[in-house]
């Protein structure tokens, strides 16, 4: 079953696509995602495939094996190892896809079957592809599971997909994709829906799978610090074309397109913010420089902090349960919380999913209740709030939402939307309340004809601009923004995440900023507090948690998070490694 | 670390209409509210435009034949005169124009013919069909009413109310529409086709509150009722404000087919003798009477029975083309009419809008960069553990 | 899982006596039982007033009433209790009217409702495979239009026109020729659009079909087939043989060569059968058939596990299915001999299809006459039930493969290589059958309660024509019985639909 991998021919491409043009047929036109693109794939080799969204990078690849649906138009050529994948007939095609390129999706919750085991689905590409029994086909399964990692590969070879976490998941969707051995990964998104730490540690396996099996890899991402991790070559899409190719280190190093400069610019990178660079990887390996500046940026904040007066934020020992509902039990989600927020002050909250930063978020300004400890917020204690307490808390809190297509009510006009804190608390209406509205348009940079507008017709970036001026209205003194950019684009987020930053300096409003993505955090955050199954594992000052991580699962996450440069993403994995290790080793 | 705001990043304003990706750009300071593009998808949905057409014709026809209470009708007899029969009681409509060798376009004495004892037959009819109208619309709204409040309350405050609410709605739902209509029908009887109507409405909720209780049950999530509870929104203005108009779409499709199951309610029960009685008519109740006399006089059976499937199928056109107009769904790609797009049209696909030009194939991948939504800790995961815990 | 069980158990008990509650007391409240005895004009019209208002408790306030009904029916589920549903207005005692009633109403439905939900299901998920093709256009208006009628009418049109037409057109069984290049065309549309594939695939599919179904016309109309229809020993081999292919293809497509095998052997051993069974078993009635259907399978299963190879649990299903076709085959054609003595017995006179009651009074002859009979008369009736909910099944198993057939996994599947029949069988159809199968369910429950027109239309007297005459009588009692059975079946059918949801979708179960 270990066939031997055949080598693509010594001095051509694995993977030629020439003249490759995507269409989609919209209202009776045929609209372009794809155009005329040209590029190649070597043996063994990993090529990635960055754009934003409508870019057409996903579009394209999938065109590769014919994936698109049926109102879509390809021309073009695309060669695999010298033959023409382009006009195949349906059963030629059949036996390319799978055995000869295999694809690796984004999601595996969707992408694998729920009503099947996650082994009877990879048995059922062995024997698609190769004429095997059942008993064998089941032996090369589980060998395939344990080559992906998984801990207990019987177990989960008898599961279906939905008793499984998400890393795990994807390691067997992995481990389906290799199965029949192909000459080349296609991976869509691969690791965007994966926590950081889970991302790193499937981002190893792929390493060393392709060093295994030296398969190619067509990787297609958005995400520069995944590049950097992963790639060799690399090629810039937007808006359907090509704007840049080289090799990752050389474009990294020297991007010469503007749209390439832009999107590196504007990738948030851990440890850089403000002109101050923090070398987080010297951090992880306890560097003695590092060490001084941590403690020299925790006496600066502690300074800082001592001149502000009283907190506008602080837990104390809070707890937050999610009540029984039916036959639900109650799940703990935040589990002993203590910490303030000064006036004026960011702080970064920070966690994978199940952390229950969300919770927090959301407990901070009523949404949820307090079962245990105190919380006080604006001066008054919500630890058994009642509806009129919590409205007098909303006049100094504001919140900005995650989704920006569903935290504006898509029947009111935007200005109503914006408008209604203040309707409603009384502060202004009619005319003034109009000029208000108009007011906080201007600030968070939208024209103020938006006024009228509809939320679907307004792109997701200016709708969260909408979510900001809306929390904002009241003029509060806290700022709850519970993951406000993970939804957008990257180049999107940064001006966003640009406009925050402008406005707390002007406003100077205290901000809990929560966010899954470290990088994104620290680029604005006086403090960070870092969060792990319900509990606060770290906190304390940027300077200080970045240089001088304490916690293990701190340091694991700091460790995890890609940068985008090739050279300084193979320190910190060798760091990484070694920090796993030590970890293992503490274990034992 | 500054970064440059660059203008041309920003992609241009975002499609005036939602009609999937092409985006053409439309200078408005005026927006375009969802109610609107909703109307205008309607409107593009030939079928249902004839039926509402039609309808409106046939309904006014019949009631225009009838009159209403004290106002005479334009047709000459009524439906309870008893005449001498003419033509040997055979209908004297006829449509071929003299030109083509017929008898000319003419309704004659008896358009419809007459029936065993002489009644005008089109006069019946048309007031069965004014009836089955008038009560398919009354147990319609009624029972939406009843439906959407039950399911309202039910979804949006949950917990005990809800519980109580829907084993109410269970003990309705047990016992089939058409048996509570019969025993309904035998109480009502007498007392003539509008109170028959409201009765019947308090007996038909129970899909209606169904849906709009899930509907209720998902629209509550979401963030921007969240937003207006932080606003200050009081559970009257959540409720009427933000919730409801967004469940319009569900509420208005499903009240259309609920009319239409109404008119088959009104007329099976008629036809079993439990609707609208005698001295009124029912179009039921017309086929049940006639239906021995299928033999030797057709057009006694004929007439009713095509306008009771006309007017159901109008109204169920009308059902199919609100709901496309509510929730569109793809329509046909006819490849060979499909045409290169023109140089002067502008295309930007705006970022986080679902755009018909995927990202993912096939998939609306086009919202951005297509993170998970944060997990509603609790929510999903069975054992506790999300995803991307140590895998 | 246990307590889960229990727990809807309770639930839905306390819910049936709500329910009956509300019934009971709009019942009375609808009409009064004494209502045509006030009306009548008999000399001892107050003695009868005093005895029926014994009989019925009329003198107890309504709730009272209800509570000894209730106590009486609680009874019933019992083990070992009595049963006592309360007298009809004629003092007799309704469990003895609603065992025969059930038994005729039962086997309406079942008919009805299987052959709906198999339809249904099928046929929409042809359409959406299909989906904007011209038959799937076709489908989707039929089913559209037949959703709209109303039973009714659909029943009375039946009966008008199918009884009548059928039973003259049978008295002269020839088609002429414009209905036969007519039905022909048609066939061969019909059968290009379902199979698709391109266009020399269709053209030839085309010819075909319209070729066989010509010949087959023509060969029908020319000898009077109908009069004295059978399959014969050209025939029938054909069919089996040819049904089992059918069952090949479907499960292992056409490369499969154990697959081949197997049913090549199935259908000779069914073809055996056939022969060896034919003149001894129109004297073995019931049993035969019985013992025909097991003998095959047996043997279908058998040479699947013989033959298979590495895919013996495959071998053996289109084992099972052929050899099951196949002998449905053989007992199919023995009906068809039967036919001609049906036809020609004298209570039925040369009118076979029927339009009243469930039987024909007095009617002499062997197990296959009489079931012959049965089928006659349900015939009508039983279209006439499913044509209405087979529409909606028609949708709902559409809507519910359109949906599945968008999921990411459908594409994974494609990714992975896998021939499109098995995208379809194995992946869209299995999880398409979970919306399904839920709504299908929940939907059985009503169909019950439509029997009361139809049984109203043919004259069935089942349980619609116990609740009619009891209703318009003002009588509870056997009301209150129709009630309760329909209620139980409802109530069951949707516990059986969520019990099925969680058996089909693992996500559900882990309770």
């Amino acid at each position: 079953m270990s066939a031997a991998h055949e080598r693509s021919e010594a001095g051509g491409p694995l993977l030629q696509v020439n003249d490759l043009s995507v269409d989609f047929a919209v209202d009776g036109f045929w609209v372009p995602a794809a155009k005329k693109l040209n590029y190649e794939v070597q043996g063994g080799k990993a090529l990635a495939i960055v754009g934003e969204s409508g870019s057409g990078k996903s579009a394209s690849s999938m065109a590769i094996l014919d994936l698109l649906p049926s109102n879509a138009r390809i021309r073009g050529s695309v060669k695999l190892a010298g033959r023409e994948l382009r006009g195949l007939r349906p059963d030629e095609m059949r036996k390319v896809r799978g055995a000869d390129i295999a694809v690796i999706f984004q999601e595996p919750m969707t992408a694998l079957n729920p009503v099947y085991t996650v082994g009877f689905q990879i048995i059922e590409t062995l024997r698609t592809h190769f004429g095997i029994t059942p008993s064998a086909a089941r032996e090369r399964a589980l060998e395939l599971l344990e080559m992906v990692e998984l801990p207990d590969p019987l177990k989960a070879f008898n599961s279906y997909p939905h008793q499984l976490s998400g890393g795990q998941r994807q390691r067997a969707m992995i481990a389906q994709s290799i199965s029949c051995d192909p000459k080349l990964l296609i991976a869509d998104e691969p690791t965007t829906a994966l926590d950081v730490t889970v991302q790193a540690e499937i981002l190893d396996l792929m390493r060393d799978l392709r060093h295994r099996l030296n398969s190619a890899i067509l990787l297609i991402t958005h995400d520069m610090g995944v590049v950097a991790d992963l790639a060799d070559d690399i090629v810039v899409m937007r808006q359907g074309e090509i704007v840049e190719r080289g090799t990752v280190a050389g474009v990294f190093a020297n991007p010469t397109h503007p749209y390439t400069q832009q999107l590196l610019g504007a990738v948030p990178r851990i440890g850089v913010s403000d002109g101050e660079k923090i070398d987080t990887t010297a951090g992880l390996l306890a560097d003695t420089t590092a060490i001084e500046l941590a403690a020299r940026a925790a006496a600066e904040d502690e300074a800082r902090r001592a001149t502000l007066g009283d907190p506008v934020l602080a837990f104390e020992q809070v707890a937050i349960e999610y009540p029984k509902r039916g036959r639900v039990p109650a799940f703990r989600a935040v589990d002993d919380a203590n910490f303030a927020i000064y006036p004026g002050e960011v702080v970064g909250l920070v966690g994978e999913s199940g952390s229950g930063k969300t919770t927090v978020g959301r407990a901070a300004i009523g949404l949820i209740p307090i079962a245990e400890g105190t919380a006080r917020v604006v001066g008054h204690d919500i630890s058994h709030a009642n509806r009129q307490l919590l409205r007098k808390v909303h006049k100094d809190v504001g919140i900005v939402f995650q989704d920006p297509s569903s935290s504006l009510n898509p029947r009111l006009p935007i200005g109503q939307s914006i408008g209604e804190p203040m309707l409603l608390s009384g502060v202004a209406k009619g005319r003034a309340l109009d000029a208000r509205v108009e007011e906080l348009l201007d600030a968070v940079e939208l024209p103020r004809a938006y006024r009228n507008r509809y939320p679907h017709e307004l792109s997701g970036g200016q709708k969260q601009r909408v979510g900001i001026a809306r929390a904002l209205s009241l003029k509060p003194k806290l700022l709850i923004a519970d993951e406000p950019t993970s939804a957008l684009d990257v180049s999107v987020q940064a001006t966003v995440l640009e406009l925050m930053r402008r406005l707390q300096a002007e406003m100077g409003f205290a901000c809990l900023f929560i966010s899954h993505d470290l990088a994104v955090v620290d680029t604005l955050s006086d403090r960070i507090i870092v969060m792990q199954h319900g509990k606060i594992v770290e906190q304390g000052a940027t300077g200080q948690l970045l240089r001088n991580p304490q916690d293990p699962y701190t340091q694991r996450l700091i460790a995890a998070v890609p940068v985008p440069d090739p050279a300084e993403q193979r320190l910190r994995r060798e760091a990484r490694h070694a920090l796993l290790a030590a970890d293992k080793a503490a274990e034992q | 670390m500054t970064i440059p705001l660059d203008p041309d990043f920003e992609p241009p304003a975002a499609p005036a209409s939602e009609d999937d990706g092409v985006a053409v750009e439309k200078a408005g300071a005026q927006g375009i509210s969802q109610g609107r593009l909703i109307l205008r998808r309607f409107l593009k949905h030939k079928p249902a435009l004839i039926s509402i057409v039609l309808l409106v014709l046939i309904i006014g026809l019949a009631v225009s034949a009838t009159g209403i209470g004290s106002i005479p009708g334009w047709w000459k007899w009524n439906y309870t005169q008893l005449l001498d029969p003419y033509n040997n009681g055979k209908p004297t409509l006829s449509l071929v124009p003299k030109w083509l060798g017929g008898e000319g376009i003419m309704l004659g004495e008896h358009p419809f013919g007459q029936n065993g004892v002489g009644k005008d037959y089109f006069a019946m009819v048309m007031r069965g069909t004014m009836n089955s109208a008038y009560i398919m619309f009354i147990i319609g709204f009624i029972a939406a009413f009843i439906g959407v409040v039950i399911g309202a309350i039910s979804g949006y405050y949950r917990g005990w109310v809800d519980a109580v609410l829907m084993r109410i709605t269970d003990v309705v739902i047990v016992i089939p529409v058409i048996v509570l209509g019969a025993v309904v029908g035998v109480a009502a009887g007498g007392l003539g086709p509008l109170f028959l109507a409201v009765l019947l409405g308090f007996v038909a909720w129970t899909g209606v509150a169904r849906l709009v209780r899930a509907e209720f049950l998902s629209l509550r999530e979401r963030e921007f009722v969240e937003a207006a509870r932080v606003a200050g929104a009081s559970d009257a203005r959540i409720i009427f404000k933000h919730i409801l108009p967004n469940a319009m779409g569900v509420v208005i499709v499903a009240t259309t087919l609920l009319i239409a199951a109404a008119i088959i309610l009104e007329t099976s029960l008629s036809f079993l003798g439990y609707g609208v009685q005698s001295p009124d008519v029912s179009l039921g109740k017309l086929i049940s009477d006639n239906e021995a006399a299928f033999a030797t006089k057709p057009w006694l059976f004929w007439w009713p029975a095509v306008f009771i499937v006309v007017l159901s199928l109008l109204v169920n056109f009308i059902g199919d083309g609100l709901r496309d107009a509510f929730d569109p769904r793809q329509k046909r790609v006819r490849i060979k009419k499909v045409k290169e797009l023109p140089a002067d049209l502008v295309v930007g696909s705006s970022i986080g809008t679902r755009a018909a030009v995927p990202e993912g194939a096939g998939r609306g991948g086009g919202s951005a960069v297509g993170r998970r939504q944060r997990p509603m800790d609790g929510e999903n995961d069975e054992n506790g553990d999300n995803d991307g815990s140590q895998a | 899982m246990l307590s889960y069980v229990l727990r809807r158990i309770g639930v839905s008990i306390l819910i049936l006596i709500a329910a009956s509650l509300l019934m009971y007391v709009l019942v009375a409240w609808a009409r009064d039982p004494l209502q045509d005895l006030y009306a009548s004009s008999s000399p001892n019209k107050d003695n009868l007033i005093a005895q029926r208002i014994q009989w019925l408790n009329l003198d107890q306030p309504v709730l009272l009433r209800w509570l000894n009904w209730l106590g009486g029916a609680v009874q019933c589920v019992i083990p070992g209790g009595g049963c006592d549903l309360g007298v009809t207005i004629t003092n007799q005692p309704v469990t003895i009217l609603l065992g025969r009633a059930i038994g005729a109403t039962l086997q309406l439905v079942t008919a009805a409702t299987v052959l709906a939900i198999v339809l249904g299901v099928t046929i929409g998920i042809v359409s959406a495979l299909r989906q904007y093709s011209a038959i799937d256009y076709t489908f989707t208006f039929a089913s559209f239009f037949l959703y709209s009628l109303p039973s009714f009418l659909m029943g009375v049109l039946l009966k008008v026109f199918i009884a009548l037409g059928f039973n003259d057109f049978l008295a002269d069984p020839t088609i002429t020729w414009p209905w036969i290049i007519a039905l022909s065309l048609i066939s061969g549309l019909f059968w290009q659009a379902i199979l698709g594939g391109g266009r020399n695939k269709r053209l030839v599919v085309f010819a075909a079909s319209l070729l066989t179904t010509c010949v087959m016309l023509w060969g029908i109309s020319a000898t009077h087939w109908l009069l004295d229809p059978s399959l014969g020993p050209i025939l029938a081999p054909l069919l089996i043989a040819g049904v089992g292919a059918g069952m090949v293809v479907l499960v292992a497509g056409t490369h499969s060569k154990t697959a081949w095998r197997t049913g090549a052997v199935v259908a000779a051993v069914v073809i055996v059968l056939y022969f060896v069974s034919l003149p001894f078993l129109r004297g073995w009635g019931l049993a035969g058939i019985i013992g025909l259907f097991v003998v095959g399978i047996a043997a279908g299963i058998a040479a699947g596990l013989l033959l298979g190879q590495h895919d013996k649990g495959q071998a053996a299903r289109i084992g099972a299915l052929a050899a099951a076709l196949g002998v449905a085959v053989i007992v199919l054609d023995q009906y068809m001999r039967t036919w001609n003595s049906y036809v020609t017995n004298p209570r039925i006179n040369g009118r076979p299809i029927a339009t009243v009651g469930s039987a024909t009074p007095t009617l002499k002859g062997d197990f296959w006459i009489h079931s012959t009979d049965t089928f006659t008369h349900l015939l009508l009736p039983t279209i006439s039930l499913m044509l209405i909910s087979f529409a909606g099944y028609t949708r709902y198993a559409r809507g519910g493969m359109l949906e599945v057939l968008n999921q990411d996994y459908i594409r994974t599947a494609r990714a992975k290589g896998l021939p499109e029949r098995t995208v379809v069988v194995r992946h869209a159809f299995r999880n398409s059958l979970i919306p399904i199968t839920t709504i299908v369910a929940a939907d059985v429950g009503g169909l019950i309660g439509g029997a009361i027109i139809t049984e109203r239309i043919f004259a069935f007297s089942g349980m619609g024509a116990l609740f009619n005459s009891g209703l318009q009588a003002g009588d509870p009692n056997p009301v209150m019985a129709y009630f309760i059975v329909i209620a139980i079946f409802a109530i069951t059918f949707n516990f059986l639909a969520d019990l099925a949801y969680s058996a089909l979708d693992p996500r559900v179960r882990a309770k």
